[in-house]
């Protein structure tokens, strides 16, 4: 009885296998392992295979366990000991010789191991009293769609962003009103990256919040939130790094679609499939620059040809589903997901949607016509544009791709499963499919868009883009938790969920789940517009709390959870650099086209150009990502290179002249100094701040030493 | 570079960060000053400081340190069963070649190396070679990748992230890791700054990449407009009227730390450029490294500096020997006689007095030096009108010196014409976890969270320290 349980347990392609006398053989395995090989495997196994440690990610602990192997693949073949890896290693066949940091086992033992397994290898009770085996991690099951993100939206009924906080509140409440001085500097810094620019006393708040929104800087600020989670780069990394002249277009679109407030589901869409949705919109193509942003190597050898195209594949699966889905998928290529329900297989059924897509430059002509460029990596064997035409770089199907510099194709014909990630390890060919945890049970096809006959794409970009916007069958939840929960994060500093690429069982759990999802619902509503998402947070009690101290709620709530205060921000990089040239007068607003790396420039830092080998200095020093993998928060660290940027800068001293320079006509050191602290700060110096300036000043400091003492002060740098 | 913050907040919600070694306790101590000194872990050598000299391009082992007197005797004959695209070219593939340098032995413990070291190869007794390295790519970035980061792909921390984010700086007033590339304009290793930069740990982390020419750290200078005086009451006045703006500020110990860092700024302006400047060093010692001599001035300079930071508490210094392109470093493909003999010119004298000085001064104990390229080479000749040898991910020869390891000693070896690793074989990822542990970390327990794993740089498939190396 106890044979024919182990043999009904066995997976079924084993036993379309088994040898016609298994039964017998287990039996006599049986008693092999009870008199001795339990004990053996005890003794010199388990240890560092189930007992403490799970090595190579390989339990010996229960039978289902051992079968199934580890990071090696398969270990142990039942009734087959020659082909088993475990004799292999144990003999000193193969690496790593096992038992590890041991003497060899004696030949006696040895044989022993192998005549169980060749019995088949049964266990008559866990090696560890009570394991169950590890449930089958290639399987979704019902109970892994229950983690929170992966369920549909909760209806949550309620009011406002307000009510839903206060509910969790423990008894909190709001921090008092900030002031209304503050609060006008606060709002223009989050939604345009520049300090209030003109006085806007009379303004009432809900028209400034309307008019920031519509100012084009509103775009070039959240424009570059997006950039640091789509890796946005405009050269290739690697040996040589060289340029990518036409890849700006990409920048240009998301500035362009935050400002005209593209629905989010058409933005995504766009970035994944613009080309098969609008072939001849020359937005749409540019959009698809998201999918091309990563590094690729620009020296190949014969060997590395297909492991550098599943690379560049996993770059553009793991950038979306960490940017879009906040799912560290990438994680599923070698083995299934450790803590969430991503399978291998579901791996690599969402990387096949990419197997023809690479990375093309087109001229887009004025009539819409749209034609390939031919152009090479290192930009010289470029064909000429095509005169009035515009050149961008897409990634998309159809088009000419840009020559590499490989000893092999721009890609293959078709994507495979890959054991270990490993291309020598081919387990079949992979067909388009999406994540299971993510799909209402039925057939894939109700996503798939068949491309026109005439077309020259695959159409399985733009299938993929229907399964991660369907809010109730596919992604679309969880699109939309994503991104509400990103908004949420760049107006306080934290998001809901604090971890904005990771909403798996390793993110940190989300502090708000009713709110989020309230949110998130309230975004699909209103037709995916992210501008009323804005509003409703920054009209928000929450968001208009002073952030002034209070010890107690810290103590109660250090990390902030709980939203009962506002916590002062570090501006980024950018905004830093933005709000100089803007006080000092000397901001050139010229909105897209091509970028500079020259730190002298006027504009503002989103039109720097991104070359990853020569990042501009005094942005890396305030924390600005290396661009190389998808990034949800940046770190805010206090360094010195940041001061010296400040102190010895040639910039910063243009920038402090600049607006010496502006207040120059001012009046006297007074009126001066008060119109700096408008410009800056917007309000007026305090006694003491005033006395301070004026004494420096009479000691024969110069208008600029101040002015660059202002423009480095924490109120400067820092949004109260 | 002490007294720098990173705001508790930060360290707490950051996405997929997190300080996973440490205890909580230290995590705070790290959330007020992510430099802060942390305690070793003691499970190996005693280095205090590396000096990794990376001979960048891939030097030859049967050339150098590793003596085959089996191929010497097989010189012509095909290697059989050779797998052309082992090497970059598999269309220059010629027959097995002997070196052309000559080998002796030297010290007490009777060390083969070849003539193109005579300098170093008096300090055998007090180096470890690890003859048997492997790596897992033939080509030089991914190799240089996978040798400074532990993966052939872009974009993760290297080894010397690792060690200052387990170690923490020593130095209140320098940069706690610094690289230094080759200053006679021949570039930069393939892949330029993703060899040196931190990846998933804080950016605080990365290497500061010493500019050759000019000054070497950026905004190092006070401006010409302004004085030093000036420039003083300017960090006065800031000070005064930050202070003031703190009194209730619910951020206040990362605003004070704002303050400090533009005080500790203000002291680098002055000790950096002092570091940097080898020429107060005495006559004897500048003589001593070679640095008036024409072919190694610059090479020398560069290990003069190494001693000078490694005095002055600078954690990790790397050095590139040699440049970008095929014949600018080590990457002998044509002409390995007159390549290698090049490069080693350049390096051994400046190699050998670093030794010499670092002993002399009691610092070559709590100091690991560490020799080695991104691969070796093929035993058989790279066709061509002067013979040269392709790229070999199979062997190569790391050397250590210092740092608390066996002096003298051999581990591992190569096939008898030194083609693969044989014996006790050492990965990239096993020799990180001997430099982890040269420097008493240890590389399992030396975790960063990201991307909802404790990531390492050694990877997840058992790497082991290679104990033997230490005494």
């Amino acid at each position: 009885m106890r044979t024919l349980l182990f043999i009904l347990t066995t997976s079924s392609a084993l036993a379309a296998n088994l040898p016609p006398d298994h039964a017998k053989r287990m039996e006599r395995g049986l008693k092999l392992f009870d008199s001795e090989v339990a004990s053996l495997l005890k003794q010199n196994c388990l240890k560092c295979h189930g007992g403490e440690k799970v090595k190579s990610d390989f339990d010996m602990a229960t039978r289902e366990d051992l079968l199934r192997g580890g990071s090696h693949g398969s270990v142990v073949v039942p009734f087959d000991a020659k082909g088993s890896l475990l004799i292999a290693l144990i003999r000193h066949e193969k690496e790593p010789n096992m038992p590890d940091s041991s003497p060899k086992l004696p030949e006696e033992v040895i044989s022993k191991i192998a005549a169980w397994i060749d019995d088949g290898a049964p266990y008559s009770a866990p090696l560890i009293t009570g394991k169950k085996p590890k449930k089958d991690s290639s399987v979704v099951t019902e109970e892994d769609r229950q983690w929170w993100a992966f369920r549909p939206l909760k209806k949550v009924q309620a009011k406002s962003i307000d009510e839903l906080l206060l509910k969790n509140a423990k008894g909190m409440s709001f921090a008092p009103p900030a002031e209304k001085e503050v609060l006008v500097r606060r709002l223009y810094l989050d939604l345009t990256g520049l300090p209030p620019s003109e006085v806007s006393d009379t303004a009432n708040l809900s028209d400034l919040i309307d008019g920031l929104l519509s100012s084009p800087a509103y775009g070039e600020r959240w424009a570059r939130h997006w950039l640091d989670v789509a890796r946005y780069a405009e050269s290739t990394g690697f040996e040589q790094d060289y340029d990518r002249p036409f890849a700006f277009h990409y920048r240009d679109f998301v500035i362009k679609a935050l400002n005209s407030d593209m629905p989010y589901d058409q933005f995504v869409k766009w970035q994944l499939a613009g080309d098969e949705y609008e072939p001849q919109n020359p937005l749409a193509l540019a959009a698809t620059g998201f999918l091309g942003a990563g590094v690729f190597p620009s020296q190949i050898t014969a060997n590395e040809v297909e492991s550098s195209r599943y690379d560049a594949m996993d770059d553009m699966l793991g950038t979306t589903s960490s940017a879009m889905l906040g799912l560290t998928l990438s994680c599923a290529r070698c083995h299934d997901h450790k803590f969430d329900p991503l399978p291998t297989r579901d791996y690599y059924a969402m990387l096949s949607t990419f197997t023809t897509t690479t990375r093309m430059n087109v001229d887009v002509h004025p009539d819409g016509k749209v034609t390939s460029a031919v152009t090479t990596m290192n930009a010289k064997k470029n064909t000429p544009v095509v005169p009035g035409a515009t050149r961008m770089m897409i990634c998309a199907e159809g088009y000419d791709p840009i020559v590499m510099h490989t000893q092999g194709g721009p890609f293959f014909d078709k994507t495979h499963v890959l054991k270990r990630g490993n291309p020598l390890m081919k387990d079949g060919e992979a067909t388009q499919g999406f994540l299971q945890v993510l799909s209402k049970p039925g057939d894939a096809k109700r996503w798939q868009w068949q491309p026109p006959k005439d077309a020259k794409v695959s159409g399985r970009r733009r299938s993929l883009s229907n399964w991660i916007t369907d809010v109730d069958q596919g992604a679309g939840a969880l699109l939309a938790r994503v991104i509400v929960n990103r908004l949420w994060q760049h107006h306080f500093g934290t998001g809901l969920v604090p971890t904005p690429n990771d909403f798996g069982k390793t993110g940190t759990a989300c502090t708000q789940p009713e709110l989020l999802d309230w949110l998130a619902a309230k975004l699909i509503e209103n037709g995916w517009k992210l501008k009323p998402i804005h509003k409703m947070i920054l009209s928000s009690r929450a968001w208009q709390q002073s952030s002034a101290r209070d010890a107690k709620k810290e103590a109660a709530d250090p990390a902030n959870g709980l939203f009962m205060r506002f916590v002062p921000q570090r501006l980024e990089a950018e905004a830093i650099r933005d709000s100089m040239l803007s006080v000092s007068g000397v901001l050139d607003k010229t909105m897209f086209g091509p970028g500079t790396r020259d730190e002298n420039s006027k504009r503002r830092s989103i039109y720097f150009n991104i070359k990853r080998s020569q990042l501009i200095g005094s942005m890396v020093a305030f924390d600005l990502p290396e661009p190389l993998v998808s990034q949800g928060a940046r770190p805010t660290t206090t360094v010195a290179p940041q001061a010296l940027v400040l102190m010895n800068s040639p910039q910063a001293r243009q920038w402090a002249d600049g607006l010496a320079k502006r207040v120059s006509n001012a009046g006297d050191a007074t009126k001066q100094i008060a119109m700096i602290y408008r410009l800056c700060f917007n309000r007026t110096p305090k006694a003491d701040e005033l006395a301070a300036g004026a004494e420096f000043l009479k000691s024969g400091a110069s208008l600029a030493d101040y002015c660059q003492v202002v423009l480095s002060l924490n109120e400067f740098i820092y949004v109260n | 570079m002490n007294t720098l913050s990173y705001s508790r907040r930060d360290m707490l919600a950051r996405a997929g960060g997190g300080f996973g070694m440490l205890a909580f306790a230290s995590m705070l101590e790290a959330a007020k000053n992510p430099f802060s000194p942390k305690v070793p872990m003691q499970v190996g050598g005693k280095a205090k400081s590396i000096i990794w000299i990376f001979t960048n391009g891939g030097p030859s082992q049967v050339d150098t340190w590793d003596y085959k007197p089996e191929l010497a005797k097989r010189d012509g004959q095909t290697l059989e069963g050779f797998d052309p695209k082992t090497g970059f070219f598999p269309g220059s593939v010629g027959g097995l070649m002997k070196s052309p340098f000559e080998f002796k032995q030297h010290g007490a413990s009777g060390t083969w190396v070849s003539d193109l070291f005579p300098k170093t190869a008096m300090h055998v007794d007090k180096m470890c070679f690890i003859h048997s390295c492997w790596t897992g790519s033939n080509n030089h970035s991914p190799a240089l990748f996978m040798m400074n980061t532990g993966t052939t792909r872009m974009g993760y921390p290297c080894v010397g992230s690792w060690v200052n984010y387990g170690l923490g700086s020593e130095s209140d007033s320098l940069p706690s890791f610094v690289v230094m590339s080759d200053p006679l304009n021949r570039g930069l290793p393939k892949g330029s700054a993703a060899n040196w930069g931190a990846g998933f740990l804080p950016s605080v982390y990365q290497g500061t990449w010493l500019k050759p020419s000019g000054a070497p750290i950026d905004n190092l200078a006070v401006p010409a407009s302004l004085t030093p005086q000036r420039q003083r009451a300017q960090l006065d006045l800031m000070a005064r009227l930050n202070r003031e703006s703190l009194a209730g500020s619910a951020i206040e110990s990362e605003l004070n730390a704002r303050i400090e860092s533009f005080e500790l700024a203000y002291r680098m302006q002055t000790s950096a450029p002092e570091a940097f400047d080898v020429k107060g060093e005495p006559e004897h010692i500048q003589k001593l490294y070679g640095v008036n001599e024409k072919h190694c001035g610059h090479f020398a300079k560069q290990c003069l500096t190494a001693r000078r930071m490694v005095e002055r508490g600078v954690r990790f210094i790397q050095l590139y020997s040699g440049g970008m392109e095929n014949q600018q470093s080590w990457d002998g493909h044509k002409d390995i006689l007159g390549n290698h003999r090049g490069f080693a010119n350049e390096s051994d004298q400046p190699v050998a007095a670093l030794i010499s000085d670092l002993e002399q001064r009691g610092l070559l104990d709590q100091t690991l030096i560490v020799w080695g390229g991104e691969f070796g080479r093929l035993p058989i000749a790279q066709k061509g009108a002067q013979p040269g040898r392709d790229h070999n991910p199979h062997a190569f020869t790391v050397w250590m010196c210092g740092g608390g390891v066996k002096g003298g000693y051999h581990h591992g070896e190569t096939d008898e014409i030194g083609f693969k690793a044989a014996i006790d074989k050492v990965s990239v990822h096993d020799l990180h976890a001997t430099i982890l542990a040269a420097a008493g970390l240890d590389h399992e327990r030396l975790t960063f969270k990201f991307q909802g794993l404790d990531q390492r740089l050694t990877g997840v498939e058992n790497p082991k320290v290679v104990k033997a190396v230490f005494a």
